[in-house]
């Protein structure tokens, strides 16, 4: 190496932190994250924490109150289910945990996870965030916008929600993660395809070209260099989408001819899509983080019959996405499958009462479990609740305790594992060493 | 009477004891000011302009259309959808799926967005200089459109277009805003041939307009 070069090598590093572009540049990473949220409140005695014998609070499910007609792995005890157990552990499931059965060894349940909370807009912000709203106000970012401003800013489409409830709060993010939220995938294509009876490739090009140009130079000259910075941005990322085949890849028909896999036409009718998205948009390193929204748990009335088969529904989704996972190389690394590097989070805004109401349902209850995949966890069932109310119990593995796992211990739980120094981010919670692997 | 005698007295009195003397002593100098820095850096919230800002001056630019004149419009040639395609793209709330309203643009939004304007440019060429509409009721080519302009003619043109959608002069822009324009109404002219929907220069127009509805600028407002 020349001597000036080494000079000019070592003058860069001493600059780059009084520069706040190159500050911010992001290392690439090649770990992925999906996000999928059970809008509604899920009941976690069909699955994770299973309760099959009236004890206090407790009216299990049954087939009084629970359609068990589709749900595979019902299997009569008594007035209510038989639960489902491991010959490896003692993990014990509930019927609705559908396809996620095969892939028991592999899953990480955290029950008894206090939520304080059973006001959906209040969970959803609290189970997603780790702060309670403050008046109607998010106090600080959904956990796939910070995963996504630490380790995938530079990535063509860093955060794509379908119907989840992403959130972008405060100035210590990169902009390049605003989420791309929309209704549902047809959106996404939809946006990006163009007509071609009037401008051709060549056309749209050098528009591009000249926004890029005129936002750069508007930020060499403006005190508030930033928003036209993001703008040159956001305007460079739409080419390659608008002129490859991002939008022929990505319609739903070309989607559910990719992946048959999944159940398009089933109870989560086009929910389903953005799971077949996901693959896909990983499988071709566009985004760094996939939300998926899932409704249709707020189940209060008679619609609670059809709970369990909602849930089983989800959990299958989840399994098939995980499995496909298993078997699509990942873009990057060579000799390496998608699912060594992406982590899994499927959680919702609380659980449902232990008992069954007047009408047949089950009301919103402050207590909630998660369900985590990812490389980065120990497999198993952690945390706990009391045998007759279904309240979160303390936890010996929080180290502030004693006191049960709140939602700020698993996102900060969640960002250690992937070495993010939670505080930066979240005011509240600890990383709860035993979750890890 | 006697209590205003007594108080009197009283007062008296105490005015004929003896003087305080407050002796002067060698003043301290006072410690000196500590310089405090101030941050003067920019405070306020980072943020992009709401979607609605947008889409009203969309609607605004382009003649002061509703939004159903817009849609009909813009959606002829395949060159837009329905409003519903796009609520959450655009930003807006879209309760059919629970998704809020969007507080910061994103690529997305920008597609979108992207896609309206070329839908609306494109077809103001058509009603305006394909139709060869008189002038003075021309709403965004409002001047005499030269076919293959040189830079002047092409500057007079540019003019009307910046002042319709930045809100100034070009002459008061950045210099080389004019060059730039200029090259792509150059580019887009070489890229069409002539006998399609449009000719060379039509479309060099709505390529111009289409950049400009886009500016990076226009988040100004």
């Amino acid at each position: 190496m020349r001597r000036r070069d080494l000079l000019r090598l070592f003058a860069g590093a001493a600059v780059a932190p009084l520069i706040p572009g190159l500050a911010r540049a992001t290392p690439r990473s090649d770990e992925f994250f999906v996000f999928v949220h059970a809008g509604g409140g899920w009941d976690i005695t069909l699955w994770a924490d299973p309760r099959n014998e009236e004890k206090g609070l407790v009216v299990p499910a049954s087939t009084r109150n629970t359609e068990v007609g589709g749900i595979r792995h019902w299997k009569p005890a008594g007035d209510s289910f038989e639960m489902l157990t491991s010959s490896t552990s003692s993990l014990r499931l509930g019927p609705a945990i559908g396809g996620l059965r095969e892939l028991q060894d592999r899953l990480t349940i955290i029950n008894g996870v206090s939520m304080n909370t059973v006001s959906h807009e209040d969970g959803i912000t609290y189970a997603t965030t780790g702060r309670h709203r403050i008046g109607g106000a998010l106090a600080q970012s959904t956990i796939d916008v910070i995963t996504a401003s630490e380790l995938g800013a530079a990535q063509l489409m860093p955060v794509v929600s379908v119907k989840f409830p992403s959130a972008f709060v405060g100035d210590q993010l990169d902009r390049r993660v605003v989420p791309l939220q929309v209704g549902s995938v047809d959106a996404v294509t939809r946006s990006f395809a163009r007509s071609s009876l009037y401008f051709g490739d060549a056309d749209r090009a050098a528009i591009t070209a000249l926004l890029t140009d005129e936002a750069r130079s508007l930020a060499s000259h403006s005190t508030h260099p930033e928003p036209f910075e993001r703008l040159e941005s956001q305007h460079r990322a739409i080419p390659p989408l608008v002129t490859g085949d991002f939008t022929r890849t990505f319609s739903t028909r070309q989607l559910q001819s990719l992946y048959p896999q999944f159940e398009y036409g089933g109870v989560l009718g086009e929910d389903t899509l953005a799971a077949a998205f996901a693959v896909e948009a990983l499988k071709r390193d566009l985004v760094r983080c996939v939300g998926i929204g899932v409704s249709g748990f707020d189940t209060h009335g008679i619609d609670y019959r059809r709970h369990a088969l909602q849930l089983q529904a989800l959990f299958d989704m989840v399994a098939t996405l995980v499995k496909l996972l298993e078997t699509t190389r990942h873009p990057t690394r060579a000799n390496t499958m998608l699912s060594e590097h992406t982590h899994l989070v499927v959680l919702s805004e609380f659980c449902r009462t232990p008992g069954i109401n007047r009408n047949g349902g089950r009301d919103h209850y402050p207590n909630n479990s998660a369900l985590i995949i990812s490389p980065r966890f120990r497999p198993g069932v952690f945390g706990g609740t009391d045998p007759e109310q279904l309240l979160p119990l303390d936890s010996p593995l929080v180290a502030s305790g004693p006191r049960p796992i709140t939602p700020p211990d698993l996102l900060a739980t969640l960002l250690g594992s992937l070495g993010i120094e939670p505080r930066r981010y979240l005011r509240d919670g600890e990383i709860v060493k035993g979750l890890l692997a | 009477m006697k209590g205003i005698a007594f108080v009197a007295a009283c007062v008296l009195a105490g005015g004929c004891g003896p003087k305080a003397v407050i002796t002067a002593g060698p003043t301290r100098a006072l410690p000196p000011h500590r310089e405090i820095v101030l941050d003067s850096g920019p405070k306020a919230p980072r943020r992009m302009v709401p979607p609605e800002v947008f889409l009203r001056a969309y609607l605004t630019w382009f003649g002061g259309l509703s939004p159903g004149a817009t849609l009909l419009r813009a959606r002829e040639g395949d060159l837009f959808d329905q409003w519903t395609d796009y609520l959450a793209a655009l930003g807006l709330p879209d309760h059919h799926f629970d998704v809020p309203r969007a507080m910061q643009s994103n690529t997305v939004m920008l597609a979108a967005i992207g896609r309206l304007g070329e839908a609306l440019c494109i077809r103001s060429v058509e009603l305006e200089l394909r139709a060869n509409t008189p002038i003075a009721s021309r709403v965004i080519f409002a001047f005499e459109a030269t076919p293959q302009p040189t830079r002047a003619q092409f500057a007079a043109g540019f003019d009307v277009l910046h002042r319709t959608f930045l809100g100034y002069p070009a002459g008061l822009g950045p210099p080389q805003r004019l060059e730039r324009f200029f090259e792509l109404h150059q580019k887009v002219v070489a890229n069409h041939a002539a006998g399609q929907r449009l000719t060379p220069d039509e479309m060099a127009w709505a390529a111009v307009c289409t950049a400009l509805v886009q500016h990076p600028e226009t988040g100004l407002y």
